[in-house]
């Protein structure tokens, strides 16, 4: 039987996953997809959530469409967010982050 | 006319202007800059003379929208952010044409509108959904914001960053919604703060849950440990997104924690203690993190960047501070008003440098040798805002400043207590070196800086209201008093 508590571990490790690729990687493209996966996370356990918590037989609704408009919101954030990289890419042909330390002090 | 009806309006007015300008090539940036400056400052005639009372919304938005004294400071307060940085952004066309590819930078004029309708609709938010919408339609049009001129490799740099870091502030903000509204299963304010307070709601849970809603909002406001992005952003940006950044992103994140904050520590909270000691500790962190590199920077830009993040522990304090006897203000509402006397002097301090740069003056300490010989009017302003931005008494930083220490003082926390002063006291070193470089040394040129009419009106606009709200308070306290006075009737 699968619990609430096994979903919640799932995303947990996904979320950490994540938060550790952010941290470690150093091609920009990467840490956006680590950026993406972390969202993937908070949907997941949403979801859990809120198929677990049941009200009259069903699951919560109103909390469940917050998952929507976070995917929403996370492809609007992926359009932007790619047109910056690659206009990055096209001044410094490069999308390490060693390519983005000019501003210091 | 209701309040939602300007929202919708500055909408409109940015949709529109982004279609304009996408599909008529011809359309001058002149017209465009016009009607979005016109647009904005009719939708604030129209905010000022609109019905405010709930009743008058929509039925289908009344569920979602709340219009307490608080939201309607927070809407104000946006639309005149927003008058100003397109104004910014008019002093600055020059820098713009020669950083945005083919000199076209119409859509620093349409966003803001858009952003400004985001914030106006965040303070109203009566539940964490609205308020993740609210804040992804600020914070993705801030990313655009912030590379747009990106034919300069440093706003590209600070694009960059702001993108990972933002996007990163958001995942860690969608799951602290997640765990939150798991814990007490509800999304709306009222439900969290009443599920908080049932003893059988899992602590251990909540607190994970507020912790990463905390941190996804300290990205937002610039709290430490989350501030690193900030000096690199706002020296990288363009001037006038800076400034948008500075002060309309930092509300934005303000009004939303103002809200979360007073669900998490409502009277019954069971996580009560906690959260107003992480506050406490997270703000006097952000102070010292704030004021003690401010010391050495030699930039003005980079040195606003490191005020901005002293100022948001300021803020931080002000919210994790109990409300007092001494005043008619919440904790939110100080927050509020400290946040009213922050934006006039730091629109002023990047309205000074948008001018200089447009003379060929650059922003670092040096440049300013003989500023008040070259330009005696700018050099007074420039003055006055970095004494209010230090705390001098008779000027607006100085009572917002004051409020956040008696919150403290009433609170007995002693060692936030003591930062505050450490991070005040290092303020009037590194606030009055630009003003003493402008005063002592020569300058390198002798000729005068020319000002226009509609500068030096602003300019005097921004200083008047520095000391109007000095000299009188009460000018500032009296649309946040009745907020005051619920919210602390709400936490006895």
């Amino acid at each position: 039987m699968i619990t609430l508590n096994h979903y919640l571990i799932v995303s947990g490790l996904l979320f950490s996953l994540g938060l550790a690729g952010v941290v470690a990687r150093r091609n920009i493209l990467i840490i956006y997809m680590c950026l993406e996966m972390m969202l993937s996370a908070a949907n997941l356990t949403l979801v859990a959530f809120t198929r677990f918590h049941v009200t009259d037989g069903l699951p919560d609704f109103t909390a469940q469409s917050l998952v929507f408009f976070t995917i929403t919101v996370a492809a609007a954030e992926v359009a932007v967010g790619l047109a910056i990289i690659v206009a990055l890419y096209r001044t410094k042909r490069s999308v390490e982050t060693e390519s983005v330390t000019q501003l210091q002090g | 006319m209701s309040v939602f009806a300007v929202e919708i309006f500055l909408v409109l007015l940015g949709v529109g202007l982004l279609c304009l300008e996408a599909l008529l090539p011809s359309v001058t940036r002149r017209a465009i800059a016009a009607l979005s400056l016109g647009g904005t400052a009719l939708a604030l005639v129209l905010f000022a003379f609109a019905d405010t009372s709930a009743a008058a919304l929509p039925a289908f938005v009344q569920p979602f929208h709340q219009l307490d004294s608080l939201a309607l400071f927070y809407k104000g307060f946006a639309l005149v952010a927003t008058l100003a940085v397109l104004w910014l952004t008019v002093e600055n066309r020059g820098y713009l044409e020669r950083h945005c590819p083919e000199g076209r930078h119409g859509e620093m004029f349409s966003l803001p509108p858009l952003v400004c309708a985001g914030m106006m609709w965040m303070a109203s938010a009566k539940d964490l959904m609205t308020v993740f919408v609210c804040l992804e339609l600020v914070t993705v049009s801030f990313y655009v914001l912030v590379a747009f001129a990106r034919k300069s490799s440093l706003v590209l740099e600070a694009g960059v960053k702001y993108l990972i870091l933002g996007a990163l502030s958001t995942g860690v903000l969608v799951y602290g919604i997640a765990w939150t509204y798991g814990v007490t299963d509800s999304m709306s304010f009222d439900g969290i703060s009443a599920a908080l307070a049932d003893p059988e709601t899992p602590r251990r849970g909540a607190l994970l849950g507020a912790a990463f809603l905390l941190a996804g909002l300290g990205f937002k406001v610039a709290a430490a440990p989350f501030h690193i992005w900030v000096p690199d952003v706002y020296q990288g940006a363009p001037l006038p997104v800076t400034t948008f950044l500075s002060v309309g992103s930092k509300a934005a994140g303000f009004v939303v924690l103002s809200r979360v904050v007073a669900a998490f520590t409502a009277a019954e909270s069971l996580i009560r203690t906690e959260i107003t000691t992480l506050l406490l500790i997270a703000g006097a962190a952000t102070i010292l993190l704030g004021s003690l590199p401010a010391l050495f920077q030699t930039s003005v830009k980079r040195l606003l960047a490191y005020s901005s993040i002293s100022h948001a522990g300021y803020l931080l304090l002000a919210l994790a501070a109990a409300p007092t006897a001494r005043h008619d203000l919440s904790s939110a509402g100080v927050t509020a008003f400290y946040l009213g006397t922050y934006l006039p002097m730091t629109v002023l301090g990047f309205l000074v440098l948008s001018v200089l740069r447009q003379n060929g003056v650059g922003d670092d300490l040096r440049d300013l040798a003989g500023l008040g010989r070259r330009q005696p009017f700018l050099a007074l302003a420039a003055t006055l805002g970095f004494a209010s931005l230090a705390g001098l008494p008779l000027t607006a930083g100085f009572m917002g400043k004051l409020l956040v220490f008696l919150g403290l003082v009433d609170h007995a926390a002693w060692a936030a207590l003591t930062c505050a002063v450490i991070g005040a006291a290092a303020g009037f070193y590194y606030y009055l070196r630009p003003v003493l470089a402008m005063y002592s040394g020569s300058p390198a040129t002798a000729e005068p800086i020319k000002l226009s009419t509609a500068t030096r009106a602003v300019l005097f606009a921004l200083v008047a209201a520095i000391i109007v709200i000095g000299v009188y308070p009460r000018s500032l306290q009296a649309p946040l008093k009745s907020a005051g006075t619920t919210a602390v009737h709400a936490s006895h």
